[in-house]
């Protein structure tokens, strides 16, 4: 009893903290707005344009529960009451503190403070709306109440749950049940049915084909954003996930890509206007060049001391590009605008066009990924990754190896920078702040470092669903990085991780069948 | 080289038996020929690939360059009189001092955990906020007197409300810094390293964004004490012409040298410096002394957390403007700094804080560039020091598996 209480206590309190950081930063009131979004049939806002109350409670009443869930302890054997007892406790602590904090800031704003100098979330509008549009005291009862029965119910729901099992069998059978279905030897062979197979891939293609005319422009926007940030994770997958050098500078391709494809066919600072095809062959070699030089003296580092090295690099980069030092050169902080976009049949690309053109580039960029990763190349990074010195013993030429994956790397990155410029038709130092690199080692790192699904998965979830959900578009970085830390010690190995590739003798050597059964 | 590491050990016994002979005179002498013999040995395999080649052609240029834009500054046109020099060396040695801070909490945490924290810059941010509350809090306060009815707290104690600012600002970032070890990185003890780095990156961004999102993205100025009003100091003579010496810098410099006295005497003289050198050394090892590992890491990052913090609140004294971004630039120049010193080495990072501060002060006018490419001056350094000298000016040559 004595565990759960304390348990409850410790829950308590981190909800309590954790509701109250999330009012202060107005994510309640944006909470129950989505709430009020998605149960929109009572949308209709109440008298006098208040916003509806009912939103606000279902978010508390969420907040309980997961409260109560927290507040079971780990260990089997408790009794249905020390569980009660436990998310009571939880409940009550929470309640009070997020009573406390609701109680005191809707009477010192009745009373006249203005927050807004210190916390500007916290204007008097939204302050009403967290009271109820009623006394802070009784809004603060509230809470506590709300917190105390939800908690309740969350523990109970947790001991249920936790008493029968019956979810985490489940999950296992499941989880048993399609790894069953997958090893069975009929479904592989229809995956190895070579005809089918293409069949398979013509109906991808054509779906591929028709989806970007299906979707309107501003889904082209967001899907064109996630392609060219999948264009990049493939590439910085080669650099981290295969060799596994951490290159925190990978920006500083993109940059040099986007730069170059920007300055040779834009007409304001140069006048240029090379023909596109040749400038896309040659901002992909200047970002391979840049690699090159960046890589030659640093490959020799391991590590943080990499990483560093290439933060930095990235950021002289950006600093450079902006500088009143280059501003002949690259136009400075103004950037270069109306940079080519290509042309298809003498008529300009439309975004449907543009598309399929980046469907397509990302469908090559994992063809050759995949065909690298299994390359004898692919082999010596993945021997350098798991242990450099015993890589080195067997004969791997190291250094060769992870310079000629820093290159590959810069390669994807220029051509991502060159359909980046020409896709927004502007190019300046602000959209290659450190952020990039940052954006691009996580969807390398939270699809699975080495994975090629992976990186696809990733820059959906990490691209392409902060720009669906506009109005969180505030609290976007700060889920992300919330995201990152929970993720590394959730599943630190990817949403999607890579196979480790086993290499077993040829079937078609019966003879020797005995020492794959020894190796099992 | 990078390429073909030959075996060592084996290698140098070859030579012990056939350069030396085989009788031992004494065991000083013993350690010192298997130095030698190691020494030679690394000379003897030393080839000559494309790094090293291209490693001394970019070591000639950067050399010749500096020499040149040097000599152009120094004989050339003189643009700049000793009184310019006086005010870069004083920026210098100001930020310097805060830089030295920072940059020994990267050093004592990479020393115990050799992972980077990353988020040590949000850490100094959060400081520098909680001292402008506190100040902004001393100056709602009022302490009327006879003379001045309009006085406030902060102008009638202005040491205790230093104190105290200082104390909270040190305090909130040791609090943070002990929760973010807790949260973060505690979990991760053990796992490859590039993970803690990944969650390390996340904990900083999320720090960043939870300060915007609280207190919003305007830059806010810093309510000094009347007697510590920026902008207000003594007058030095410098070749005829004045020089002002803040009354902040002054104050920064002063106190972050004393912090670094202390320190310094904490891990030498104290229980826990010595359990955290031990940890350091061998964490396996200390604890099987009987040293709580966990405990000791959760004090280094405390500690880290109150020298971020106290830089913070200088930050803040010296410079007025701040906002959420104020940790960012001074966590990577820190880092740069504690890299230039040696990581790992708590006298390096205080030379190399000094140093740096001194080299982005001094360094754009000394080499006749934009006073706007004084960030890249220092992420240059950091590039170069780490091509010619990953341990640093003062580290010891770190073990392959460190670096």
């Amino acid at each position: 009893m004595k565990t759960s209480l304390t348990k409850g206590l410790r829950s308590g309190i981190v909800f309590g903290i954790v509701f109250i950081f999330l009012m202060l930063i107005g994510f309640i009131n944006v909470g129950a707005d989505m709430v009020g979004d998605i149960s929109s049939a009572s949308a209709a806002s109440g008298a006098g344009g208040r916003l509806p109350v009912g939103d606000l409670l279902i978010v508390i009443a969420v907040f309980g529960v997961f409260c109560g869930i927290a507040a079971r302890s780990k260990s089997e054997e408790v009794q249905w009451w020390s569980a009660l007892l436990g998310g009571l406790t939880a409940g009550i602590t929470a309640g009070l503190l997020m009573g406390v904090a609701i109680w005191l800031v809707g009477s010192l704003s009745l009373d006249g403070v203005d927050f807004r100098t210190y916390l500007p979330s916290l204007n008097p509008a939204s302050i009403q709306y967290l009271t109820f549009y009623s006394y802070p005291q009784s809004a603060g009862l509230t809470y506590l109440m709300y917190m105390a029965i939800f908690s309740v119910a969350g523990a109970a729901l947790a001991w249920l749950l936790s008493f029968r099992d019956w979810l985490a069998k489940s999950w296992n059978s499941c989880k048993t049940g399609l790894g069953g279905w997958f090893e069975k030897k009929d479904v592989s062979r229809i995956f190895s049915n070579q005809w089918l197979m293409i069949v398979v891939f013509l109906a991808a293609g054509i779906l591929l084909y028709f989806l970007p005319l299906a979707w309107g422009s501003y889904w082209n926007y967001i899907m064109g954003t996630v392609a060219i940030y999948i264009l990049l994770g493939l590439g910085l997958n080669i650099i981290v996930g295969y060799s596994g050098q951490l290159v925190l500078g990978y920006v500083a391709f993109f940059a040099t890509g986007a730069y170059t494809f920007a300055l040779l066919t834009a007409p304001t600072p140069h006048g240029i206007e090379m023909n596109l095809w040749l400038a896309v062959g040659l901002s992909i070699l200047v970002s391979t060049l840049t690699g090159l030089l960046l890589g030659l003296p640093i490959l020799n580092l391991r590590g943080d001391y990499l990483a560093i090295v290439t933060l930095g690099f990235g950021e002289i980069v950006r600093i450079l590009i902006r500088s009143d030092l280059l501003t002949s050169l690259t136009n400075g902080p103004k950037g270069v605008t109306s940079v080519g976009q290509p042309n298809l049949f003498g008529s300009p690309f439309s975004d449907v066009n543009f598309m399929h053109l980046l469907m397509l580039l990302v469908l090559i960029g994992l063809f050759i990924a995949k065909r690298l990763k299994d390359s004898n190349t692919g082999r010596a990074w993945i021997a350098i990754r798991e242990d450099q010195t015993v890589a080195q013993a067997t004969g791997i030429n190291t250094f060769k190896h992870k310079i000629l994956a820093l290159l590959l790397g810069a390669a994807f990155a220029g051509l991502a920078g060159a359909l980046f410029a020409s896709r927004n038709q502007f190019t300046g130092p602000e959209d290659f702040t450190l952020m990039v690199s940052v954006n691009v080692l996580c969807i390398v790192i939270v699809g699975g470092m080495g994975s090629l699904p992976g990186v696809v998965l990733g820059a959906f979830v990490l691209k392409g669903i902060p720009e669906l959900l506009r109005e969180m578009a505030d609290y976007r970085l700060l889920v992300f990085g919330a995201l990152l830390v929970v993720m590394m010690i959730v599943r630190p190995e990817g949403l999607w991780p890579a196979r480790r590739v086993r290499f077993k003798r040829s079937h078609a050597d019966p003879d020797r069948q005995d020492a794959v059964e020894v190796e099992v | 080289m990078a390429s073909g590491y030959p075996l060592p050990q084996q290698k140098s016994k070859l030579l012990l038996h056939k350069g030396w002979g085989s009788e031992v005179t004494s065991p000083s002498f013993h350690v010192y020929r298997s130095e030698i013999i190691l020494m030679i040995n690394k000379l003897k395999n030393q080839r000559l690939t494309l790094g090293l080649i291209l490693r001394l052609l970019l070591g000639l240029a950067v050399v010749i360059y500096l020499g040149w834009r040097i000599y152009q500054t120094a004989f050339g046109e003189g643009t700049y009189g000793p009184d310019t020099w006086m005010r870069f060396l004083i920026t210098g040695l100001v930020i310097g001092g805060m830089y030295a801070l920072i940059a020994i909490g990267y050093t004592l945490v990479y020393g115990i955990l050799f992972m980077i924290n990353f988020a040590h810059g949000e850490v100094m941010m959060l400081g520098t906020f909680a001292g402008y509350f506190v100040l902004e809090a001393f100056a709602a306060i009022p302490a009327p007197t006879v003379a001045n009815p309009d006085l406030n707290f902060l102008n009638a104690q202005p040491v205790i409300a230093l104190v105290l600012t200082f104390l909270v600002g040190a305090g909130f970032s040791a609090l943070m810094g002990y929760m973010l070890e807790k949260i973060a990185y505690r979990p991760l003890r053990g796992a490859p390293r590039l993970i803690p780095l990944i969650s390390a990156i996340g904990a900083s961004i999320f720090l960043q964004n939870a300060a915007q999102l609280l207190f919003g993205p305007q830059r806010r100025q810093y309510l000094n004490p009347d007697f510590l009003w920026r902008g207000t100091g003594w007058m030095i003579l410098v070749g005829g012409k004045e020089v002002m010496l803040t009354y902040t810098g002054v104050f920064s410099f002063v106190l972050s040298i004393l912090l670094m006295i202390g320190l310094f005497i904490m891990v030498k003289k104290t229980k826990l410096g010595k359990s955290m050198r031990a940890v350091a050394e061998n964490k396996q090892a200390a604890a099987l002394m009987g040293i709580d590992v966990d405990s000791v890491i959760s004090k280094t990052f405390i500690i880290s957390g109150i020298l971020a913090g106290a830089a913070g609140v200088m930050w803040g004294l010296h410079n007025g403007l701040f906002n959420h971004f104020v940790g960012f630039l001074p966590g990577i120049k820190a880092f740069t700094a504690a890299v230039l010193g040696g990581i790992g080495n708590i006298p390096g990072a205080m030379m190399g804080g000094m140093l740096l501060g001194l080299l982005e002060s001094i360094g754009p006018a000394l080499l006749g560039i934009d006073f706007q490419l004084k960030d890249v001056i220092a992420f240059t350094i950091l590039i170069l020091v780490l091509i010619f000298r990953p341990s640093g000016l003062l580290g010891e040559a770190l073990s392959e598996e460190k670096v």
